[in-house]
Order: C-alpha cells, then structure tokens, then sequence
C-alpha cells in the first residue's frame, strides 16, 4: 500500500504514465482517440505564456500526481481533478498542494472531508514551489469547463501508445473478460488471474523483471498463518483501504512510496503481472483474515515461547538461582524452627 | 626436560594470629578503588567456616576447576567446554552473587557532624557503597564467620565437612572440641590455572619469566568466565569499569626485589616467597594424576636446584643465573620439597597451585587430671606432656586431608609426625624434659633427623627477612627482549603479544604537553 514517511502520510517519488491510460483503458480508449484526433487537428504552434505555463504544470502532473489523480479519468486513490480549479478557490488550491500534511494537522474542513471521503488515505507533501504549483494549476485549468480542450490527456494516451514495450491497452482491455474477481464498493472489475497473482505474490513464480516477491515486505491473508513480511503493511485489505480496483492498480503499477520505488523503479512490474497481482489482493476471500488463521497463529507462538522457555530452563537448569548463602542460611533456619 | 622457574608462596598456618593485616596491606595498595570495594585479593579466613565468597570450596554449586575424564584421560573444565562457552556468553549461570561475597558498605558518618539538636545521639547509619542507599541490615561480610568454629551456621555448613559422619559434626560442636585455625588465601598463581584456561578472549595469561597470572585489562571483554574458572574464586570482577581483576603478586614490588604487600606485612610472619623451578614438560601429566596422588605429583615436577642435570637444563631454557642461584635460596623449596612440609589447597581442583600451607598443628583433646589440664590418653601414648595420638586431635584428620591433601590422610599423618618431632626435639633441647628415647622414637616416625628439625625449627621460628623473602632481581629487561624483537622507532612494530610488561599492551611512552 501506502509507504509512511516521517510525517505519518505517504510519499509519490515515482509515477508511471502508463497507469492512468491502463487503468482507465475501458473508459478513456474512446475518449482518448478523440483528444487525440482534436490534439492533431489542432496547430501546434499557437504558444502563449500560459500554454508554457500548462505545458510544465502537465510534465510535472505525470511526474508527482499522476499516480492518484486523473484529470477526466475518473477516481483513483485520489480525485479526479478535471475542473477542479473552478470548483476551489486558487488561494485554497495553492495552500493544499504547497503543504496538504499541515492543512490536515491544522483541521481544514474541506481537506478532512476529502480525506474522510477517499478512504483516510491523506495526499503526501510533494515539496513543490510556488512556480511549480502555479505551473500545476495552469495545467488543471485548462481542463475546467469553458477551457480549451486540455491537452493533457491526449498526451497521455499518445505516449502511452508510444511505449508498447510495456503492454498494449488493447489486449488489456480485452483481458477485462477474464476477470474473476470483484472489488467490493467498486464497479471496476480486477483483470489478471489471481491463482498467477498469488505465485507472485509468495515468490513461486518470478516476476520478470527480477522484482522480489510482494511477501519479502508485506503480509496478506490467504498464504498461510504468518502470512508475509513486515517492512511494509498488510495487505489484506488494501482494496478497501484505496478505494478500489483502478486506484490499487494505479498504485502497484507507479509504486510512489520511496521503498517501493526504490525496488521497482530498477526492476519494473509489468502490465500483466501488475493485473495478476491486483486480481489477487481484489479477491473477496482475502477482504479478511479468516478467524481460523488468526488462531492458527496464536497456537504457534505460544508453542513457540514454551518450547523455548522449556530449552532455556533445560539449559541453565543449574544456575545460581539466588546465590549461595541465602539459601544456606535459610535452610539452617528452617531445621533450627 | 624444560626447566622454568616461578615466584612460588608458603603460608605457615601454625603462625597466623587472624589478624587481617594482610588484608588492609592489600586492600589500601590495590582495591580501594569504585567497582573493587567488595575485592579481597587476600582474604583470611576462620575454617571450619564458609569463607568468601560463601562455600566457594562447593564446585556443584561454582563450577570451578578441572575436572579428569578417567576413560579418555583428558582434562576438561568443570565449567564448560568450547560450545558450552558459546552458548553461556552472554549468561554465566554459575557466577557467584553479590551476596555470597556481601555487599560493601560505609557509614554516613556526617550525620553525626551535621544531625539536627534532639533527644538521641545521633548515629552514622550503614550505606551501600553499590546504591548509595541506606542498609538497614547488613547480613554478610567479608569475614562474617570469623572466629565461628564451631557455629552452626558457618562452621557446619564447611564443604570440607560434606563426608563427615553425623557424630563427627557433634563432636566437633561440642564445647570441649571447638577448635578452627586461620587459612589467609590469595591467588596461588597456578601452574595449570583454571582462570586462563575459562577466558574466552584470552586476556588472563600467566607470564612465563614469574608466573604471575595476569588479566590483560585491554582485552578483557567482560565475559567473566575466569570467575567461575578459578576453584579458588580469586578472579573479581570491578563492576565499575567493567574488566575482571585478581590478585597481581605485587608484581611492581616483586621487579624490585620487594615481597608482596601482604607478606611484607604479615604480623606473624606466616608467609614465606622464594622461587621453585619445575618442569613444564611434565605439568599435564601431574594435573592428571590420580586424586590421592596428585600432591606426590605436583612435588615430583619441582626440581631440585642443586642438580646439574637440572641447573643445566635450566640455562639451556633461558633462566639467568641469578634465578637459580635464588631457587637454591628458596624457603619454599625448602618447606615444600626438601621437608615435604608445606601441601597445596585443594590439590583435587588439579589447577597446581603455587601457593603451599603447612598444616596446622591443631589442639588436641584435653581432660582434667589431678585438677590439672591434660592432654587425654597422654600417658598411653607415652608422648608426654604435650604430644597425643593424631587421632586425639580436636582437628579430624579427615578434615585437614580433604583440605590440603586432595583426601589423601597419609600425607597429612606424615606431615604431622614431622612437626611433633621437631617439637619434642625443641622441647628436648630446651626444657629438658623429654627422655631421649622418646625423642629418637618421634624422629624416626616422622622420617627426620636432628639436623633437619632444627633446620625446619629455624626456619619456622627464627627467620630473618633476607631467609623468608627471596626475591631475585627479575631482570625485565632480559624477559622483555626475549618476547619482543628490538624497537624501531621508524616503523614502530611494537608487537602485541602474551606475557607482555606488566598489565595490559606495551605502549610508548606518553609525554606531558
Ligand atoms: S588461584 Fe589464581 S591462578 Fe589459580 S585459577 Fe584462581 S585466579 Fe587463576
Ligand atoms: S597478616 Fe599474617 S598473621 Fe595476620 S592474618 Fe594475615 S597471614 Fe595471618
């Protein structure tokens, strides 16, 4: 899931162009083709400051926000922020992106609600400046109603067709028909075998890119009683806790928090394990921990603690427990009485 | 043959008066310092007793010592072996509490200076000298059984006494019969030492040119293994500053002709300091000697420092002159190998200690006759007025066997001839009320001679200094220049080796600014 930073919220260092088109292949395919067509039609050369301005604020969108957010696309881990810059203030937007992790502490009203309503996943501080924020919004502008048609989105879809190296959308889309699996509270459906997902998962099968298995750092309900690593967090209901299918893929696929990034950025996940992986965490026998496990669990370490103890008792059985002396003395007491 | 020489020790028990002088010499040098002050390097203690730390003679409890596998003739550390050392490194079950030695404390003298205008004088309570707190009762100390032969805490629970009968205990406790001596103890600086053998960072070595047994406070990791090693308890460990510390022969003294602090200072002159050379071929082979001969071994591999053969043998292995010349000198050679007087403690702990006592002469059983105070059954043995049977002793044989003889009671019979001998000879000499059959009669059960007695009566009564103390020059320079090779200054290759100049690494020396 979510990486903690320091401040207890979580990090995006890395993000993935690709995850919003494949995604959100279904909804955008058409829409995208269109921009797209619109993009081409239109002269590219008709530069103005705040054509620059959109033109920084997209590059930096794919790079820090792309991973959550959407502009048209829907819903992810985060909202979809098309028209967003005439849905808030320019002043409150300027706050919220310079500095999310202290409006949350401070108790803005609006940014709590936003919190409450995507899962209490809180947006991470992406240490932008104020040229860049400005740069940003300009970008969001040009999506708000009334704007010229953005242009962002087509480019999305147009470098994610310039990169087929990593899956192409439309055997993905075609994949949707395999889908096993539904994610509660969504209406997307996971695509990817998750029986392909688990071996992944647990290191049976490799990924292909050399990435270590999910379980090296996380544990996940459904591949035995203890169930994983512990670097980072459980994973059981991970679903849930973003908010759905599409935002879980959005988040495997662009690993934003520093550890992952780290990981996968060097050995990156493809498009079809990434599907198979999803599938399996979306599966609904895993939204919890069956009780049985749980006890399974219990059983073992408290075996564990007597076998121990019994080694450590058996070992030490002739130490001075309380010396010498007291002992002798007491004894001497007692026959005395 | 190889022939090396040790700074070897004999305590005469027949003269410690239990003053603890020994003791404060020592403690004011060497341990009156934080983390040393419940240390006593030399101890002197009431027996029958428990000593300090309490029953450190009960190796069930301590672990201390060798222990001989008769089917493979080997010898193994009661402690533990290599993957017992691995395994008890962060834990040493054995270890002796804070308690069993006690723990120190000091008084709060200032209140006495400083307490508020009352009724009561005021008093200086006891505090801690560990916490700082006050105590409200002190339960140990360091000599808590002195004088209490006899007692039936102290003196009954003696490990000594484990084999003793139910009768033997009574008798010992009644009235007629209460009877202790004194056994001041000190690091015996063994030949096979138990300490050095526990360590496992090798940081105790015994140095070859003295035989001093040191801990290197440099490597000292801590471990604290040597204090359950050493039978004799005479490894402490100073919580201070968290390194194991044992009684260092005044090696400062001893590099300048001097004896000991505690021998220097003994008020009955009980200690005697000379050098023995003994055969380092044959050590493993005495440490593994039957129990009842061990005590026969250990004086088999002392050399006589008169033989060429052994003098020879000696040069050829490196001691200088002077330390033969000194061995011949010895007093405890004398009182250990030529008079076959002085025994080792505890021999069955089969460290071979280099520290011998010669056995008390104990009171013997006494009745009063024609209102008169006598020996009982004086007149039957016919060794009047003073000397009765052995087993008329208030001291059971058995006793003093399993203490200085590994349980073998016929050496501690001959001994004890021995000095009856001699002491009806003197009296012969000097009250003239022995007849001279009996006298010849007592020489020749205890396989001595007119000549020898007043020799070991000499020894024993009259010596000077210069006859008790015979330390030779220790010729350091000599000792160091064999360990390491000369010194340059350019490429500074001060080697770190065992056995190096006093405690700790050879450093340069370090100017002021
Ligand atoms: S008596 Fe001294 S040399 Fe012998 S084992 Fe104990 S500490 Fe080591
Ligand atoms: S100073 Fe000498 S006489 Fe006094 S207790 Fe020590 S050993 Fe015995």
């Amino acid at each position: 899931m979510l990486g903690p930073d320091s401040k207890g919220g979580w990090r995006m260092t890395n993000t993935n162009p690709m995850t919003i088109y494949r995604t959100h292949g279904r909804k955008l395919s058409i829409a995208a083709l269109a921009t797209v067509a619109g993009l081409w039609a239109a002269p590219p050369g008709a530069a103005n400051p705040a054509a620059t301005d959109a033109e920084t604020g997209q590059r930096i969108f794919q790079e820090k926000c792309a991973a959550c957010h959407t502009v048209g696309g829907g819903d992810l881990v985060g909202p979809d922020l098309k028209g967003v810059t005439a849905q808030r203030p320019r002043e409150w937007l300027q706050r919220w992106i310079a500095a999310p992790d202290e409006m949350l502490a401070a108790g803005d009203p609006v940014a709590t609600a936003l919190l409450h309503r995507f899962h209490e996943v809180p947006m991470p501080n992406s240490h932008l400046n104020a040229p860049d924020i400005a740069a940003v919004l300009a970008y969001l502008a040009t999506s708000a109603p009334g704007a010229a048609m953005a242009p962002a989105t087509g480019a999305v879809a147009g470098r994610e067709e310039s990169t087929p190296a990593l899956g192409s959308g439309g055997a993905a889309t075609a994949a949707v028909g395999t889908t096993t699996a539904l994610a509660a509270g969504t209406s997307i459906a996971a695509v990817g075998d998750p029986e392909i997902g688990k071996e992944l998962f647990t290191g049976a099968a490799r990924f292909r890119n050399g990435g270590p298995p999910c379980m090296a750092c996380h544990s996940v309900a459904g591949i035995g009683a203890l169930g994983g690593g512990q670097l980072g967090p459980d994973l059981t209901t991970v679903v849930t806790r973003l908010g759905g299918v599409a935002a879980l893929r959005a988040f495997v696929g662009g690993s934003p928090t520093p550890t992952m990034s780290a990981i996968w950025s060097r050995t990156p996940i493809t498009t079809g394990e990434r599907d198979d992986v999803v599938a399996f965490l979306a599966q609904a026998a895993l939204f919890q921990r069956p009780a049985q496990a749980m006890w399974q669990l219990a059983g073992l370490s408290a075996l564990g603690l007597v076998i121990l103890l019994a080694i450590i008792g058996w070992v030490w059985r002739g130490r001075l427990r309380d010396g010498v002396r007291r002992p002798m003395i007491a004894k001497q007491r007692k026959a005395r009485s | 043959m190889k022939i090396q020489s040790q700074v070897s020790m004999v305590f005469h028990l027949d003269k410690c008066i239990g003053c603890h002088t020994c003791t404060i010499a020592c403690k004011n040098i060497w341990t009156d310092r934080k983390g040393a002050e419940y240390m006593y390097w030399n101890n002197v203690e009431t027996k029958p007793g428990t000593g300090y730390p309490t029953r450190w003679e009960d190796q069930d409890k301590y672990r201390g010592g060798w222990r001989l596998d008769q089917k493979k003739n080997r010898l193994h550390l009661r402690l533990q072996g290599k993957w017992g050392t691995l395994g008890n490194i962060f834990y040493n079950p054995y270890l002796p509490t804070l308690d069993d030695y006690f723990e120190p404390w000091t008084y709060d003298y200032q209140n006495l200076f400083d307490a508020p205008e009352g009724d009561d004088q005021p008093t200086a309570r006891a505090v801690s000298m560990i916490t700082g707190k006050y105590m409200d009762t002190i339960e140990a100390g360091p000599n808590w059984d002195d004088d209490l032969g006899g007692s039936q805490v102290y003196a009954n629970n003696d490990p000594n006494l484990d084999g003793a009968s139910e009768e033997e205990r009574r008798q010992m406790q009644e009235i007629e019969r209460v009877v202790f001596f004194y056994l001041p103890r000190i690091c015996n600086h063994c030949l096979n030492p138990g300490c050095v053998a526990a360590c496992p960072a090798a940081a105790i070595y015994k140095r070859g040119e003295d035989g001093v047994v040191l801990v290197n406070q440099d490597r000292c990791r801590a471990w604290r293994m040597c204090i359950s090693g050493c039978p004799y308890k005479k490894t402490y460990f100073n919580w201070s500053t968290g390194k194991a510390e044992k009684c260092i022969l005044c090696y400062p003294r001893l590099e300048s002709e001097q004896p000991p602090a505690c021998f220097h200072s003994c008020v009955g002159r009980i200690r005697y300091v000379g050098l023995l050379l003994y055969d380092a071929s044959r050590l493993e082979q005495a440490a593994k000697a039957p129990q009842e001969s061990l005590v026969q071994a250990q004086r088999d591999v002392i050399m006589d420092p008169f033989d060429p053969e052994v003098i020879a043998a000696a040069k050829a292995s490196g001691v200088p002159d002077l330390k033969i010349e000194a061995a011949q000198q010895s007093p405890v050679y004398k009182f250990v190998k030529r008079w076959g007087l002085a025994l080792p403690l505890h021999a069955e702990f089969r460290t071979l200690p280099m520290l011998f006592y010669v056995p008390p002469l104990g009171p013997v059983l006494a009745k009063m006759n024609k209102g008169m105070y006598d020996t009982a059954d004086a007149d039957s043995e016919g060794l009047t007025p003073m000397m009765s049977a052995l087993e008329k002793s208030r001291m059971p044989l058995r006793y003093m066997a399993s203490l200085l003889s590994a349980g073998n009671e016929q050496i501690i019979r001959d001994v004890y001839r021995k000095q009856m001998a001699v002491r009806l000879f003197m009296r012969a000499k000097t009250a003239k009320d022995v007849p001279a059959a009996e006298v010849e009669k007592a020489l020749t059960e205890g396989n001595t001679n007119a000549q020898e007695a007043e020799a070991i009566y000499r020894l024993t009564a009259l010596p000077t200094y210069e006859e008790r103390f015979v330390v030779p020059a220790m010729e350091r320079e000599t000792a160091v220049e064999d360990l390491f090779p000369a010194l340059d200054p350019v490429a500074r290759n001060y080697p770190v080796h065992k056995g190096e100049v006093g405690i700790g690494y050879r450093r340069d020396p370090r100017r002021g600014p």
